[in-house]
């Protein structure tokens, strides 16, 4: 069995490539069936997501499958084939397992790490068992795929640093305070980052929430959001002391919040600290508040900052990644190629016990008649034989089940014996 | 007549120490669930100091401040005054979980200036002594927990405020964590001190009668209590963390070690 791999994904295609390419979820049945169609394909899966398109199957091993897939690709997309060559990825064999390893362990992402893609591919592999598209060969290396993602994943820190903006505000407030259950959070300027950051904050467990903007209904309408309070927008430095989170996001033209209020909010608050996320352009803080003891001011750059730092820490990550992929792959070759010599050792096994047969029928009748002990006797002595005959073979088979230069063996094997 | 006084002075050192008790419930608990009482007891108290103040001014015929313990019963009603008038005045509660276990330790000492008969049973005297040395290394113990996850504290707010957070986010706790922490750690470790101190103190005016205030390090022991008594105050009242909150805990916990090193002896006493 050949394994085949061939898509698009965000380094080799241009959005307007890969919307064009993409499976709607609907149409993936019918993809799979059309797919199923074509000479020596046995198995099959598609997986669509908005960063990656790629068909994958297994087809038997004397089939001609030289630019099937592309041309199965463009011709169900309606795309010219001409056209998407440049952008298509193949992979065959090994370097196949190897891409869906590392495709489902996310190491292939547009953000490394990131926990979706397995989700989606999982669900592509239920997608081809609804249509039976996968059997066997396939189905295996998707299921060790799983397993594989999941080792990485936990074997590695590969997902456990924030890389977006308004959830690495998230972190950075866990950081200080623990937990986030409980605790007070005010949204001064209803922009759309500080709603980012307000989603992500009430998700973690923030509850108390006020939100302040000039424009009275935009504020309302955040509120509604996220069943927060609303408060007058000049009056919300009187509340500052109550509040353990601010989120400043105010197109004021300067600073909201400077450091000789913050020291008497600090104070008023007894030294329980404050973290402030201004994200505000320009600045809704005065950068010298965070010199103030127990208040932490991070502006957007900071933020931006901590991601960056966050996203190399993932790239690093990777590469532990890339070694158990390499370690995994190595096993499911061992395992695939074992299997594959499981039919030669049959039949060999079958080859030699018919011979066995035959000879003894032969000379039956010169041994005229025999007691069961005799019969018994004789059975045992043959079948002795045989296996001691047959446990050559079938050892070096097994032997050169996994090895890249054990096909020749195998062969001779086969030769030597006149296996078909 | 002197008797007399010094039976006022104890019956006002066992309300005090209802307010001893409130402040240590406020340290570990962090609610003060014993105020209306501590308040009660230590008005009733400061009337009963007076009184012993007043008996003993009669019988010596001026202000009795002739003597240490004479002194330090003084002071400790003057500073009773002065936090009553503090309280009605300024509704400053918070003050109490300073106040309460200073005006009880000085109102203690005061009170041992009589001495009373020594030991009926050898037995009782040294399980005394190593109840007060197992108070004293919990709280010790407990003081060097507060000292570590303060520095602790210290290095992951540096961190956070340099902005640079990657290196030392996973081996730290989050800042929320230390702080609970510091302030459990450190309300055992004022709570098992106190209580230590009280034992040393009750144990040293039966075994030696008054001689014992006397030695040097009799003072570096109060000196250690009565540090880690303003740590406690600081951390409820002010609300102290950071750098000012490590520096003190590590000083507290340095003069716990010079203690401990005054008292390497103690061992002996067990054994007459």
């Amino acid at each position: 069995m050949r394994l085949l791999v061939t898509g698009v994904n965000h380094k080799t295609a241009p959005v307007e490539v890969r919307e064009r390419l993409a499976f709607d979820q609907t149409a993936l049945g019918a993809a799979l069936r059309a797919l199923m169609k074509r000479p020596g394909v046995v198995e099959a899966v598609i997986l669509s997501t908005c960063n990656r398109v790629e068909v994958t199957a297994a087809i038997e091993e004397d089939c001609q499958a030289d630019g099937m897939l592309e041309a199965f690709l463009a011709e169900a997309r309606g795309f010219d084939r001409q056209r998407i060559e440049p952008h298509l990825y193949r992979h065959e064999g090994r370097e196949a397992i190897r891409h869906i390893f590392r495709v489902a362990a996310s190491l292939d992402s547009m953000m490394v790490g990131e926990p979706q893609i397995l989700g989606q591919f999982k669900a592509a592999y239920a997608a081809a068992k609804a249509e039976g598209t996968l059997s066997g060969f396939l189905e295996t290396v998707l299921t060790r795929a799983f397993c594989v993602a999941k080792r990485v994943r936990t074997e590695t820190e590969i997902g456990q640093s924030a890389v977006s903006v308004s959830y690495a505000a998230v972190e950075l407030a866990r950081e200080i305070f623990g937990t986030l259950a409980g605790k007070r959070v005010m949204i001064v300027g209803a922009g759309k980052m500080s709603e980012l950051a307000a989603r992500h904050l009430r998700r973690a467990g923030a509850t108390h929430m006020l939100v302040t903007n000039r424009t009275r209904e935009r504020a309302e309408e955040m509120a509604r959001l996220f069943e927060a309070h609303i408060l007058e927008y000049d009056r919300f430095k009187a509340a500052l002391s109550e509040m353990d989170i601010v989120i400043t996001s105010s197109a004021a033209p300067h600073y909201l919040l400077r450091k000789d209020e913050m020291r008497r909010v600090i104070e008023a608050r007894r030294n329980r600290p404050m973290f402030l996320i201004d994200i505000g352009v320009p600045r809704n803080v005065e950068p010298a508040v965070n010199e103030l003891d127990n208040v932490f001011l991070y502006d957007i750059d900071d933020l931006a900052r901590v991601v960056d730092s966050n996203v190399q820490a993932r790239h690093k990550e990777a590469e532990e990644g890339e070694a158990i992929i390499a370690e995994e792959v190595e096993r499911l070759m061992e395992r695939l190629s074992a299997r594959a010599v499981a039919p030669v050792i049959v039949s060999l096994q079958e080859q030699l016990e018919q011979l066995r047969c035959a000879e003894l029928e032969r000379v039956r009748g010169r041994l005229g008649q025999l007691t069961p002990q005799q019969e018994e006797a004789i059975e045992a002595l043959t079948r002795g034989i045989m296996n001691k005959i047959a446990h050559g073979p079938i050892a070096e088979l097994r032997k050169n089940a996994g090895r890249p230069n054990g096909i020749p063996v195998v062969d001779m094997i086969r030769r030597v014996f006149r296996l078909e | 007549m002197h008797e007399l006084s010094i039976f006022w002075l104890r019956a006002a050192a066992a309300l005090y120490s209802v307010g001893l008790l409130h402040a240590i419930l406020t340290v570990l608990r962090r609610s003060a669930p014993l105020f209306g009482p501590a308040i009660g007891a230590f008005r009733v108290g400061v009337i009963l100091h007076l009184v012993s103040i007043v008996e003993l001014g009669v019988s010596v015929g001026h202000l009795p401040v002739d003597n240490f313990y004479e002194s330090a019963s003084v002071c400790a009603f003057l500073i009773a005054l002065v936090f009553l008038f503090v309280h009605w005045r300024y509704q400053f509660a918070s003050l109490g979980v300073f106040l309460f276990p200073l005006v009880f330790v000085l109102t203690l000492v005061g009170a041992t200036e009589i001495p009373v008969a020594g030991w009926q049973n050898p037995r009782v005297r040294d399980a005394w002594l190593l109840v007060h040395v197992l108070l004293i290394l919990l709280g010790y113990a407990a003081l060097l927990l507060t000292a570590v996850a303060s520095v602790f504290y210290l290095v992951q707010e540096r961190h956070l405020k340099k902005k640079q957070p990657r290196a030392f986010f996973d081996r730290l706790p989050p800042l929320g964590t230390l702080d609970n922490l510091i302030t459990r750690s450190m309300g055992l470790a004022f709570a098992f001190i106190t209580l230590g101190v009280i034992a040393a103190s009750t144990w040293a005016f039966v075994e030696s009668g008054t001689r014992w205030i006397r030695q040097a390090k009799i003072g570096i022991a109060f000196l250690t209590w009565g540090v880690c008594l303003g740590m406690v105050f600081l951390r409820t009242s002010a609300g102290w963390r950071g750098r000012k909150a490590a520096l003190l805990s590590v000083f507290a916990l340095g003069l716990g070690a010079v203690t401990w090193a005054a008292h390497v002896g103690l061992r002996s006493l067990l054994t007459r």
